[in-house]
């Protein structure tokens, strides 16, 4: 027999015999699975569960849902502004005043936006959630922002305090004075302050 | 798992007992875990392994079954298999390891050298002298082969 046959038999005898590695492979993992984490990882990890749990719980409790109208109001952001879907706007200072009137927002409101250095763009009549809002697109250095506005209604989702929300990429801020419901929509980080303060005093 | 099969394979030939070819490869395994920092990237993890197994067997005092239990290697299902597996298993223990890492697990002289940590001559001859007694184990069994 030569050393190649001899080491054939030996390969095939050996080889022949049934190796069921599962059982043990189980146990290996059991084991390393427990070595793995340390004493303290199971009571740290239940306590930021719970926390994570409980903040959840007071968020959805205390925190008062995002109104529909500003989901619908960063939609029509995202794709009339961001997007640049083609609309008709209306560019002219006066035409827009006049629209703004017929629509009962007044004239002071458009204008106070002017002193924050912001520029009124363009405006134009949107559907937020079957209710007309008035548009005003403004401007600065390129950066764009958009001011929803409606009459205050008596089912009015706002109040008198400044809300914000992220809603994907868009930052929103919501509220109402005594005569405007308000949404503003920025796709560029958080609105300025001045923004918000120029509106809330209409 | 990787090589799991095959360590658990030749430590069952190595310890003749099923229990405690399945105690090393655990513990093969755990201190392959535990050590994993100590392995180079690009080198033979089936050799590291079979290294780590072979320590761990010798230092654990060679913790052997007195003889072969009937029902080790009972799937065997040719003579000539459950034969081989005698005689593999009356081999000295040194020329059962070297003849298993080499002929079965198909690992090259110089590479057991790294395995066992011994010199590669040492190896080759192990090797040869196991062949040898394979041979003269096996003789009746051939000669009834060809009979």
């Amino acid at each position: 027999m030569t050393d190649e046959e001899l080491d054939q038999r030996v390969r095939a005898a050996v080889l022949a015999e049934q190796i069921d590695a599962a059982p043990l492979e189980r146990s290996i993992s059991q084991r390393i699975g427990r070595r793995v984490l340390p004493r303290w990882a199971l009571p740290v990890a239940a306590g930021i569960a719970i926390f994570i749990a409980s903040g959840l719980a007071y968020r959805a409790v205390f925190s008062p849902q995002t109104p529909a109208i500003c989901l619908a109001a960063a939609e029509d952001h995202r794709r009339e502004i961001v997007n640049g879907d083609p609309r008709r706007w209306l560019t002219d200072l006066a035409a827009i005043e006049s629209l703004a009137e017929k629509q009962g927002v007044p004239r002071s409101a458009i204008a106070a936006l002017g002193t924050t250095g912001y520029r009124l763009e363009r405006a134009r009549l949107c559907f937020l959630k079957k209710q007309i809002f008035l548009h005003l697109v403004y401007t600065r250095d390129g950066e764009e922002f958009s001011v929803y506005l409606r009459p205050r209604g008596s089912q009015s989702p706002f109040d008198g305090t400044v809300r914000e929300a992220s809603i994907g990429p868009e930052d929103l801020a919501y509220f109402q004075t005594d005569r405007l419901a308000a949404v503003v929509v920025s796709h560029r980080g958080a609105l300025p302050f001045a923004v918000k303060q120029r509106l809330v005093l209409q | 798992m990787p090589h799991l099969a095959a360590l658990l394979r030749v430590a069952r030939r190595l310890t003749l007992n099923p229990t405690f070819a399945e105690d090393l490869v655990q513990e093969t395994m755990l201190l392959a875990w535990r050590g994993f920092r100590g392995f180079q990237t690009g080198t033979n993890a089936r050799a590291w392994l079979f290294r780590i197994l072979f320590n761990a067997f010798h230092g654990e005092g060679r913790k052997q079954a007195p003889e072969v239990e009937s029902s080790t290697f009972v799937n065997a299902r040719q003579q000539e298999a459950v034969e081989i597996s005698e005689a593999l298993a009356a081999l000295p223990i040194e020329q059962r390891t070297v003849l298993l890492l080499c002929v079965v697990e198909g690992f090259t002289c110089r590479e057991v050298a790294g395995i066992l940590d011994l010199p590669t001559g040492t190896v080759m001859s192990r090797l040869s002298r196991a062949r040898q007694e394979l041979r003269s184990s096996l003789a009746p069994l051939a000669k009834e082969a060809y009979r």
